[in-house]
């Protein structure tokens, strides 16, 4: 058997009394990408930012490479100096971009890299390698994007999609085991969805380990090897596209279904 | 005519003295607000409910009140009422305990503009950069930091304007600064008296600073404008 790149075990969150995920768990394998379907408020943003440790869970353990990153019952794993380098086996795109407005495309990829670059031992005295090495990195992954004409303009000279795409390729510079998508294509105008779904559906072709949260349900029925179907905080159902979409065990899941037939998402 | 044109020389040097003391008041203030005003914003927005309430209840204060009691109630307070003349006698001291109200004053009103702007940027600016990797203070100063820049020039630039005109309050303490100056020569100085014509001269001073002031602080504006 496989071992699995990332392990979530026993998740449960809360904000003040309302319990928003309540005992989440669930695997994923190197390589393979997993969507995450489910209604408004089901607690899908929430388990992502527990991944990348904007919230921090009350229970559970989270694994990567079965070292454990977190675990609610060892405080040594919840140590603030410690998550900054623990971040980075994610990454995370978000619904509303997030890009930094005063740099560039290409500034906008190279930053983390560059300040990460700082800490490297041999960083003074191989400074210019370095940097020529971040930046010819950073150019590559915008043309891998469809962006190489657009690298020198700032995110407010570019379209959603556009946008999103660099979101996409600042948070592969740092090269994560794990790169999460929170809704990727919600805040855009219809007509520019395809080109973000396109970028995403070829990292998977290329085998890059993700979880997708979306509510785009052909594109998750195309794209994830593992569907999961959230709704109020738990995961009521999870498995193959092909056996989530065509033929679900749950009630609750032929219900949220039923709701996206016909409306061009499905 | 004739008159004003010997007066005229005289006239200048004696405003050109006391145009400087504004400048001097101007540029202390301004070097002792900015950082004071980032601490009291700083403390207005601590977690630490007492100090937070302590900052509120001073900057309520001090912008509530007319600067110029401020001014006279440091100036005279511990004199009068203390038996301490801390200020000490002079020009100097009267510099020094003016200095100390405008920094105070104006570091009150500097600091609610911060405020605002760190407020402004958007907490994903932050939750990218934490994403990405980063220590808290690389993304204050490589991500908020110039973002907070842009939003607050327009409001600083008003306060600093505003700043340059209020330096001749300091005149009810007797600060020999351009307006003293330039009412001097209504009462006789230099054996110059009755003449009004001075007072617009010192006008004239403000003018030409406050032009400047604003096409350096509108230059800094659109040198900002590169990004949204
Ligand atoms: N910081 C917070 N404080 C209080 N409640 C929160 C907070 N963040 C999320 N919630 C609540 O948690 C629940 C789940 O929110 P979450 O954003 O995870 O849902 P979601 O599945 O991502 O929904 P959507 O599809 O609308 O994005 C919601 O009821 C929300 O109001
Ligand atoms: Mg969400």
């Amino acid at each position: 058997m496989i071992m699995p790149i990332l392990e979530v075990e026993h998740i449960c969150k809360s904000f003040h009394q309302t319990e928003v995920l309540k005992d989440i768990t669930f695997s994923l394998e190197k390589g393979q990408a997993v969507s995450i379907i489910g209604s408004s408020g089901s607690g899908k943003t929430t388990l992502l930012r527990c991944l990348n440790f904007l919230e921090t869970p009350d229970q559970g353990i989270i694994r990567v490479n079965s070292e454990t990153l977190f675990d609610a019952n060892d405080p040594s794993t919840r140590i603030e100096s410690a998550i900054r380098k623990k971040r980075l086996h994610f990454g995370l795109v978000f619904q509303s971009f997030h890009l930094f407005p005063q740099y560039t495309a290409l500034e906008n990829t190279m930053l983390a890299t560059e300040l990460l670059a700082k800490e490297r031992p041999d960083y003074k005295a191989k400074k210019k390698d370095i940097h020529e090495e971040i930046r010819a990195q950073a150019e590559a992954l915008l043309a891998q994007m469809g962006l190489e004409n657009r690298m020198d303009n700032y995110p407010h000279q570019l379209s959603g999609g556009q946008c999103q795409r660099v979101a996409i390729a600042r948070a592969l510079a740092l090269k994560p085991d794990i790169l999460c998508f929170d809704e990727p294509t919600s805040a855009l105008d219809p007509e520019l969805t395809g080109e973000v779904l396109r970028v995403i559906r070829n990292l998977a072709d290329g085998n890059t380990t993700m979880v997708i949260v979306t509510h785009e349900m052909a594109f998750a029925r195309d794209v994830a090897n593992h569907i999961i179907f959230m709704d109020d905080g738990v995961i009521v159902e999870q498995g193959a596209p092909s056996q989530i979409f065509g033929h679900p065990a749950e009630e609750r899941t032929r219900q949220f279904l039923k709701g996206y037939m016909g409306t061009g998402h499905f | 005519m004739g008159q004003i044109s010997e007066q005229l020389p005289i006239v200048v040097e004696s405003l050109n003295i006391g145009f400087l003391q504004t400048l001097k008041l101007f540029f202390v203030t301004l070097t002792g607000s900015f950082p004071l005003g980032l601490v009291i914003a700083f403390g207005s927005m601590s977690r630490f409910r007492p100090l937070s309430y302590l900052t509120k209840l001073i900057v309520w204060i001090i912008r509530g009140t007319p600067l110029m009691i401020q001014l006279l109630i440091i100036y005279y307070f511990p004199g009068l009422v203390l038996h301490n003349p801390i200020w000490g006698s002079g020009e100097a001291g009267r510099f020094l305990a003016a200095s100390v109200s405008f920094i105070f004053n104006y570091a009150c009103y500097f600091s609610e503009i911060y405020r605002g702007g760190i407020q402004s940027v958007p907490i994903g600016q932050e939750e990218a950069g934490l994403v990405l990797g980063m220590t808290k203070p690389q993304i204050f100063f490589k991500i908020t930091l110039l973002q907070m820049i842009k939003r607050i020039v327009p409001p600083m630039s008003n306060e600093i304007i505003t700043l340059v005109k209020d330096t001749s309050l300091a005149r009810i303490i007797a600060l020999q600064e351009i307006i003293w100056a330039g009412q001097a020569f209504m009462k006789g100085s230099h054996g110059i008296s009755g003449a009004i014509w001075p007072l617009f001269f010192t006008a004239v001073y403000y003018l030409i600073f406050n032009g400047i002031l604003t096409m350096l602080l509108g230059r800094l504006e659109k040198k900002l404008d590169y990004f949204r």
